[in-house]
């Protein structure tokens, strides 16, 4: 035993269970992530000053690019036959929404969200995160997270105007990624009760 | 023992990070952003106060791994750098209101627990955190780096420029406050009866 510890013993006023308890219940005291934001901090300052160099974009912004692109061509897609067929214009607008074809992607879009949000709810009945972590999978998840971040700032975004068909990819994105999220961190938590 | 210990980082990520890779320092950062804002945020009691710390540890990484060897685990180095910023922090707090790093109890009065929800009824459920952070400054980075990080009062003493005496008067005073708050299963709560270790 050091001196040190003999030393602790003699003014800790506490009993041995006490101690032990006290001790125990502060190391399960939750942690919390800081917000998103630090991380965003830290890389600006660490760029500015040298410390790190950027590698080839990261895969959120091509995949963007992607998704713009996807998004460009469903557009394309729908328009271009509605465009080439249309009447001459007669100054009446029909809503949108009594177009069959719409009511099925309104459909179809509430299923993804409804999806999303049973997604949602399943990762959230998932146990916390392991104090052990594998790097790799903290990488992958933390890359999963920031991509859906980023669909979610895209779909919360009011200076966005989407149209459906739009918003369609976005949540099926959403809900692809959330499987996959939900996925790894199922396997983490089996991994742990192991 | 402390949370960063249970934090394994592959060396290759360690050693993308010493040449400034940024994606081995955001995997560095995910895994231990937790832990590092925690002790800021027991130290500081303030979010934006702790997420500045948080930066500036991340910060001193960046600058310092490099020279980081391994012979102790990344864990424990960054768990240090956190350690040191945070306490910088008190020092600087302490400062600049003309004081030293020292005995700040003279500032909580016994009614400061109750006043903060925190009820010495053995009745009322724990609320441990709130207690905490009730504790004085000092007092609550001592019981944190000793209870929680796992540092012996003299490492303590060190970091903080004092003695291991005042590390130990910290603690107990602290342990005396927090007392009331516990209730070990089948032991008489009100510790009459209960055998006091080494006391």
């Amino acid at each position: 035993m050091s001196s040190d510890k003999k030393d602790e013993e003699m003014i800790c006023g506490l009993t041995a269970d006490e101690r032990d308890l006290l001790q125990q219940e502060l190391r399960e005291l939750p942690d919390a992530m800081p917000p998103r934001a630090v991380w965003h901090r830290i890389r600006e300052q660490a760029a500015a000053e040298g410390l790190i160099r950027q590698g080839p974009l990261r895969r959120p912004m091509s995949w963007h690019g992607g998704l713009g692109l996807a998004a460009a061509v469903a557009l394309a897609a729908i328009l271009v036959p509605v465009m080439m067929n249309a009447p001459e214009p007669v100054g009446i607008t029909v809503p949108p929404v009594t177009n069959p074809s719409n009511t099925a992607q309104v459909n179809a879009l509430q299923a993804l969200m409804v999806e999303s949000r049973h997604l949602e709810s399943d990762l959230r009945a998932l146990p916390d995160e392991p104090r052990v972590k594998q790097a790799g999978t903290v990488a992958t998840i933390s890359e999963i997270e920031d991509r859906i971040a980023a669909i979610d700032y895209q779909l919360n975004d009011p200076t966005i105007q989407m149209t459906e068909a739009e918003e369609e990819i976005f949540w099926r994105e959403r809900v692809r990624l959330m499987k996959l999220l939900v996925s790894l961190r199922y396997a983490q938590a089996q991994r742990t009760a192991f | 023992m402390s949370k960063f210990a249970d934090i394994q980082i592959d060396p290759a990520i360690v050693k993308r990070a010493a040449r400034g890779d940024a994606r081995a320092h955001e995997i560095i950062y995910r895994a231990f952003a937790a832990p590092v804002y925690s002790i800021c945020l027991r130290f500081t009691r303030v979010p934006a106060q702790a997420e500045d710390l948080v930066q500036e540890t991340f910060i001193e990484i960046m600058r310092s791994i490099a020279k980081f060897r391994g012979e102790a685990a990344l864990g424990s180095w960054i768990r240090r750098i956190a350690v040191s910023k945070a306490l910088m922090y008190l020092r600087s707090a302490w400062t600049a209101r003309g004081q030293s790093l020292a005995d700040d109890w003279h500032e909580v009065t016994p009614g400061d627990v109750a006043a903060h929800g925190v009820s010495s009824h053995p009745d009322v459920a724990l609320d441990l955190d709130a207690a905490l952070a009730n504790l004085p400054s000092v007092s609550r980075a001592v019981v944190w780096l000793h209870d929680v990080e796992g540092f012996t009062h003299k490492e303590i003493a060190a970091l903080m420029g004092r003695t291991e005496s005042f590390s130990k008067s910290q603690l107990s005073r602290a342990y005396q406050r927090l007392r009331p708050m516990l209730t070990v299963p089948g032991e008489d709560v009100s510790g009459e009866g209960a055998e006091l270790r080494g006391c």
